[in-house]
């Protein structure tokens, strides 16, 4: 009997013997794509994972021609309260009224934080007719 | 209702990462513009948020409000038209090709397929015994998780494939599927953890350890139950770290998820078991999850001069009371103590107990993130008690635990001394272990 088939009956991969771990991946990376593979000493295993829905792809609106005069809403979510999130948008605010003149902003908290999607000031936004929104602020 | 302005979303880097990659590609589909401050953003001092708008986008190094501008105003790429279903779904192979064991155990790794402790490979071989567990087929749906996006179809075979990584047995299976459908386990940038608690007859016919070091590692069945919700939610949620997990500290709960089983044999008379304190019978197989953060330790036996229940109560008091959310994990002879020197004759007993006498301080209250994000929202849409909460002096004392049925009491452990756990963690309802057999 042959040192390989010993192994096999004693339920050892010679794989397992034959060498280092490194001899073991070497021979994966070595091995074209269509090298026929199932040799002894390999084992098919299941696969654990699952495949993941792709998302349908949702373009984006076309962009504002330019800042000027245009109402712009800033909706608070409330990360981790909404304290951080007002004194940024506050800030830009100023910077607004600074550089473009004729902008104006609405600041908004959301109602549930930042795991709701509150209605109210979605129709806000359309009562108002806002030109844009800025979203935040994660993290 | 769609408003169909442009918007674009600001965040911080690890966000955005986040947000433009795993969500655009498996949850959203829309490919949103991003501004990028530093992180972190919350929890700083004013100046630090306001100072934030005068430096750099994280993501292009442009000065932020030129980001802000340009986000808004610069033409759509193609890319950025791009409407409709994807051109290639991505696919898992059933069987993955063959290949030396070494070769396998480092794929495993390598794809985050494990806890990185040792796996037993889940030959088919292996997985058809592992699914003679359950009456149930392969093909079945357990669950459809989607909580990073991707809805991934749980079937009982995929179930089994970790049972056997795990090194669970067939008779484990029934548990574990019942257990998979409460999966993935906690995944926050806080560092969430789990509790598995296993209810009815089934903890004596797999053994499953509920007596002394019920909460440590030496026993077989806690061990690989508690295991594989730990496999199946990295497996089957494509849970990886800085893709869609980052858990900033992580939690070394999360190897085993605390799973252990309920000593209801050693319950003081008239305190129910955890099932049944929610509506299942006696006889029902049940497992039941919790989710928190938190666990205090009594640390040392309880003492005669200041009550069990009163250092309960103190200890409690340094959580955040998220969900008025709190379970005490006591061995017997704290459960006998409780109940016969200070007379709670059961568990709600004690329940509202805490829920009148656990008291922080509205500072301490409100100055807890997680808070921030869940009860600010009621308070400023003037719901009670946060509301009238919020417009309190700092060092005006609350009573947090506002549901005393959301304090759970579970009592486990040898009767070797009166310690006690005290966790911050929610339990959610149970699942019919036999429905899965």
């Amino acid at each position: 009997m042959d040192r390989r088939k010993m192994l096999a009956l004693l339920g050892s991969s010679p794989a397992l013997v034959a060498g280092s771990p490194s001899h073991a991946r070497t021979a994966l990376k070595e091995f074209p794509e269509d090298y026929p593979r199932g040799g002894e000493g390999m084992i098919t295993v299941m696969n654990p994972a699952i495949a993941g829905k792709l998302a349908a792809r949702v373009p984006l609106v076309p962009p504002l021609d330019s800042l000027q005069d245009k109402k712009i809403y800033m909706i608070n979510l409330s990360w981790e309260g909404p304290d951080a999130a007002n004194y940024f948008y506050g800030a830009m605010t100023e910077w607004f009224e600074k550089h473009y003149s004729g902008v104006k902003t609405v600041v908004k908290v959301t109602a549930e934080g930042m795991f709701g999607s509150d209605p109210s000031i979605l129709k806000d936004i359309l009562a108002t007719k806002a030109d844009a929104a800025i979203v935040g602020v994660a993290g | 209702m769609q408003c169909k302005i442009p918007a674009i979303g600001i965040a911080s880097s690890n966000i955005v990462h986040y947000a433009t990659g795993y969500n655009f590609k498996y949850n959203n589909g829309m490919p949103i513009r991003y501004v990028s401050v530093p992180f972190p953003f919350t929890g700083q001092p004013r100046a630090v948020d306001v100072a934030y708008v005068s430096g750099k986008d994280m993501l292009t190094g442009q000065p932020l409000m030129s980001a802000v501008v340009n986000a808004l105003t610069r033409p759509l790429t193609d890319e950025e038209k791009i409407s409709g279903a994807p051109p290639q779904e991505a696919v898992e192979p059933r069987l993955l090709p063959p290949d030396w064991e070494e070769n396998l155990r480092q794929l495993f790794d390598d794809r985050e397929w494990s806890d990185f402790n040792s796996i037993i490979l889940p030959t088919e071989k292996r997985v058809t015994a592992m699914l003679k567990g359950t009456s149930h087929k392969p093909d079945e749906v357990v669950k459809t998780i989607n909580i990073t996006g991707g809805a991934r179809q749980l079937t009982v075979e995929k179930v089994a494939i970790n049972a056997v990584m795990a090194g669970a047995s067939p008779e484990h299976l029934p548990v574990i599927l019942a257990l998979a459908t409460q999966a993935p386990f906690g995944n926050s940038t806080s560092s969430m953890a789990n509790m598995v608690v296993i209810s009815g007859p089934i903890r004596n016919r797999l053994k499953f350890n509920c007596g002394t070091n019920a909460m440590g590692p030496y026993n077989r069945s806690n061990a690989v139950v508690g295991r594989t919700f730990t496999l199946i939610s990295k497996t089957a949620g494509d849970l990886r770290n800085n893709v869609n997990a980052w858990e900033t500290l992580g939690s070394n709960l999360q190897y085993n998820n605390m799973c252990y089983g309920e000593n209801e044999e050693a319950l003081p008379h008239g305190w129910d078991p955890l099932h049944v304190e929610m509506g299942f019978k006696p006889n029902d197989n049940v497992v039941t999850v919790g989710m928190g953060w938190s666990s205090i330790a009594s640390v040392g036996a309880s003492q005669s001069i200041y009550p069990t229940h009163f250092l309960m109560r103190d200890y409690m008091g340094s959580f955040c009371a998220s969900g008025s959310a709190a379970c005490i994990v006591m061995d017997p002879t704290v459960a006998e103590l409780l109940k016969d020197v200070h007379g709670f004759k059961t568990k709600a007993q004690l329940s509202e107990w805490f829920s009148q006498n656990v008291t922080k301080t509205a500072a301490s209250y409100w100055g807890n993130g997680v808070i921030q994000s869940t009860a600010v929202p009621f308070a400023l849409q003037g719901l009670e008690p946060y509301a009238s909460w919020r417009k309190l002096p700092d060092d005006a004392l609350i009573k947090p635990f506002t549901n005393p049925k959301a304090i759970h009491v579970v009592v486990a452990g040898g009767k070797v001394q009166t310690m006690w756990f005290v966790t911050d963690f929610a339990i959610r309802r149970g699942v019919l272990i036999d429905d899965w057999a």
